[in-house]
């Protein structure tokens, strides 16, 4: 390498006037201190093709990114505020919406709260049915991100595939809760109906024809030789930035730590199952990628051991009763014991925590905090993209997953 | 004067046994005659009919089409389906058009206006400029030994129009994309170059009609496989498609230098790669595919060669459409590395390759 000699000229140099009216969040000395030091801002969002719901504030020199101010919240839709005002049951389909690909997660998240507070115990069967729509749910995700990932690094069929794959999963979503998703199928206590035989069936095949067609989808992105170039060694972050960053999820997974909650505190069915966690070393891009595609097969593999080895029984707890038919008065008057009651879950994403506090007189929640997982792992996302390319932004972006609505709540 | 005029187009017109009664009785009308002898006039025939203005527009309409109708196929959709549905959506470019022609071309406040507004206009004469200079058989707009090496040098100053459309913009992204235009421009035009050379080596001449006869056994494909392929490469490069579709990368740089283009402008802008692939495919076609050599139908008489040209140019083309569904994008500085490294050795070997079998022939 030659090394490059910098030349300093002292030019008095102006930040441009429009970034006064742009509503940066960031100081005024910082720009003006940027402008000075031969490097500028660009921002990247939020009517950016490549920035999602959120603002970038990019500081480059020359190619080369020296650091990146998020400015998210644009679409802040104050799930937790409204959960104030809403009884416990409707804030079922309020809580799925941050990231609706990922719906099951996030409903059994808060679902897990109230039995945590009520003591219920979910008879073994709707453990599996929600363990099935949880991890159908991931490979959504996981396939929503991957198209995301190929449409940001230019590659339009690589976006095409995964969502043609994903609907085989929103079909097997609309045959076993009669919606492609956010379709509030569980409920404290277990599953809102039993999911018949014919069905379950019909998602055990279709698991073979997701398998099948990732096939196709390996041969044209995953081992295609200009993804592997845009992806490998790109954004990466070591087992101690990871930790030390709070990364979760698949992406902490990919940088070499071992850790999942599904493992750490296991719920519903995941310890009577077999699976592995799944892990890479590299911590770069298309190790966060193989991390979650590898994952894919992980959750497949998951499905067909639920349904060949599903329990009889009831789908719903014994402490709720039948729910058919008169829902409401099962549930519409919830009163949780005062309190605080914590989940940990394992969304697609990654860990997702879902608190209610309760002042145990009223029928709605004191309070609901939910920390998601793309809130957890930006700044994470945002260090990794120091020293990179501008180019690599949007890499780095698709090789997170970012999900600006979920990060946002 | 006009009767002068009506003479030298008459002396040189094209002729085509199929349509000839049709001519024959029109040139028997006044005034419709001299505009039929100006149309079927070679040169004009060849710069405005084919294979240059009227075909060029042709092919856009076909070639938008076909991409989406292919990278759809590719990928589990329909693609254009809906502006004429009898004919499979093939008028959809058309229908794009307008919509871009009634739309409103915003020039903004940052803007250098008069160069904003004109260098889309301006990119045109560096495109259709290489045009005149290349024969299809004897409907010839200029005919020039050197036709090879001019096409080349009006290739080459594409980019320069981009840069100056990317600089009269003033936007930061459309600042990054003429930048990335001109790393790319130095990297793909110095194994571009050298493979047209290892071709004039090889035909011993830089003119079109050596070139096709040199070819009329041997395709130059077969004879210097590497400069074919070094061209391929060189000229996904230049009219930036995937995997180096950099300059424009819409989700990073959101189509860099014409980022700021609406309207018409931007239709104008948006079909300046397409129409740069279709000379470099003329160019091509003429260096390795045997030009306008191929079947003689009788009927068609002089329509023969640039039918031929055309056709061969449309299959080139059509083929690396595929490229759009196959890759994804490389980083600028990859590009670089690749082109500088492995490209320029394999350009060398091309020449190589060029000079020893220029010398056996």
């Amino acid at each position: 390498m030659i090394e490059m000699k910098e030349f300093h000229l002292d030019i008095p140099v102006e930040p441009p006037k429009e970034l006064e009216s742009l509503f940066l969040p960031i100081p005024r000395e910082y720009v003006e201190d940027t402008y000075k030091k031969d490097e500028f801002l660009v921002l990247v969002g939020p009517q950016h093709p490549g920035s999602g719901h959120m603002r970038l504030i990019v500081r480059v020199k020359g190619d080369i990114i020296q650091e990146v101010i998020p400015d998210p919240g644009y679409v802040h839709r104050c799930v937790e505020k409204i959960a104030e005002n809403r009884l416990y049951i409707q804030n079922i389909p309020l809580v799925e919406r941050p990231s609706i690909m990922d719906s099951a997660n996030f409903n059994l998240g808060y679902v897990r709260a109230i039995e945590a507070a009520m003591d219920i115990e979910v008879p073994e069967r709707a453990k599996f049915i929600r363990t099935i729509l949880a991890e159908l749910c991931r490979i959504g995700t996981h396939l929503y991100d991957a198209a995301i990932l190929a449409v940001f690094i230019g590659h339009t069929t690589g976006f095409m595939y995964p969502f043609g794959i994903r609907e085989l999963i929103c079909e097997s979503l609309v045959r076993m809760t009669g919606a492609r998703f956010t379709s509030s199928f569980i409920v404290p206590g277990g599953v809102r109906r039993d999911v018949d035989e014919k069905t379950l069936r019909w998602v055990y095949d279709a698991t073979f024809a997701i398998e099948k067609r990732l096939k196709s989808f390996e041969r044209i992105f995953i081992k295609n030789p200009t993804v592997i170039a845009r992806l490998r060694d790109v954004g990466v972050l070591s087992k101690e930035e990871a930790i030390k960053f709070g990364v979760v999820g698949p992406f902490l997974r990919a940088s070499g730590v071992e850790y999942d909650t599904r493992v750490v505190e296991p719920y519903e069915a995941y310890e009577e199952l077999t699976w592995d966690i799944v892990t890479a070393d590299e911590g770069d891009g298309y190790a966060r990628f193989m991390v979650r595609v590898n994952e894919v097969s992980q959750s497949l593999s998951i499905i067909r051991q639920c349904i060949t080895s599903m329990p009889d029984g009831s789908y719903i707890s014994e402490q709720i009763g039948e729910v058919r038919g008169n829902f409401f008065d099962k549930f519409a008057d919830i009163v949780l014991p005062a309190g605080e009651y914590t989940t940990l879950t394992e969304a697609a994403r990654g860990t997702l925590l879902f608190t209610i506090v309760s002042d145990g007189e009223s029928n709605v929640p004191y309070r609901m905090r939910i920390v998601s997982p793309g809130w957890l792992y930006l700044r994470g996302f945002m260090e990794a993209l120091k020293g990179e390319r501008l180019a690599d932004l949007q890499a780095i972006y698709g090789s997170f997953g970012y999900f600006p609505p979920e990060a946002d709540r | 004067m006009i009767s002068t005029l009506f003479e030298i187009f008459k002396s040189n017109m094209v002729q085509i046994p199929l349509i000839q009664p049709i001519i024959d009785y029109l040139m028997q009308i006044p005034l419709i005659n001299f505009i039929v002898a100006l149309i079927l006039w070679r040169p004009f025939f060849a710069v405005v009919i084919i294979p240059g203005l009227t075909v060029l527009l042709l092919y856009l309409l076909y070639i938008v089409w076909f991409e989406r109708k292919l990278t759809a196929r590719v990928q589990w959709r329909v693609g254009p389906l809906e502006v004429a549905r009898p004919i499979r959506g093939a008028i959809q470019a058309l229908a794009d058009g307008l919509r871009y022609f009634f739309q409103e071309a915003i020039v903004h406040k940052e803007a250098h206006r008069p160069y904003f507004v004109q260098l889309p206009i301006l990119a045109f004469i560096p495109i259709l400029l290489p045009i005149a200079f290349i024969p299809a058989g004897n409907v010839v707009g200029i005919k020039s030994p050197y036709a090879v090496q001019l096409v080349v040098a009006f290739l080459a100053l594409i980019p320069i129009t981009i840069i100056a459309i990317g600089w009269a913009s003033n936007n930061r992204f459309a600042f990054i994309g003429s930048v990335r235009e001109a790393l790319i421009y130095v990297s793909y035009e110095i194994p571009f170059i050298i493979a047209v050379i290892s071709m004039i080596y090889l035909y011993g001449s830089g003119d079109p009609y050596v070139a096709v006869e040199k070819q009329s056994i041997v395709p130059g494909a077969i004879m210097n496989p590497i400069a074919f392929l070094v061209f391929i490469i060189a000229m996904l490069m230049a009219t930036s498609r995937l995997p180096f579709e950099i300059p424009e990368a819409d989700q990073e740089i959101a189509f860099g230098p014409f980022v700021e283009y609406s309207g018409m402008l931007f239709g104008l802008v948006m079909v300046l790669a397409y129409e740069k692939l279709y000379v470099m495919a003329l160019l091509f076609v003429i260096l390795f595919l045997g030009g306008w050599s191929g079947f003689y139908c009788e009927l068609l008489g002089d329509l023969n060669a640039p039918l031929w040209l055309f056709i061969k140019t449309i299959i080139v083309i059509s083929i690396l459409a595929i490229v759009r569904s196959m890759y994804a994008r490389y980083r600028i500085d990859q590009a670089v590395r690749y082109s500088f490294s492995w490209l320029i050795a394999l350009s060398i070997v091309a020449l190589v390759i060029g000079i020893a079998v220029g010398w056996i022939v």
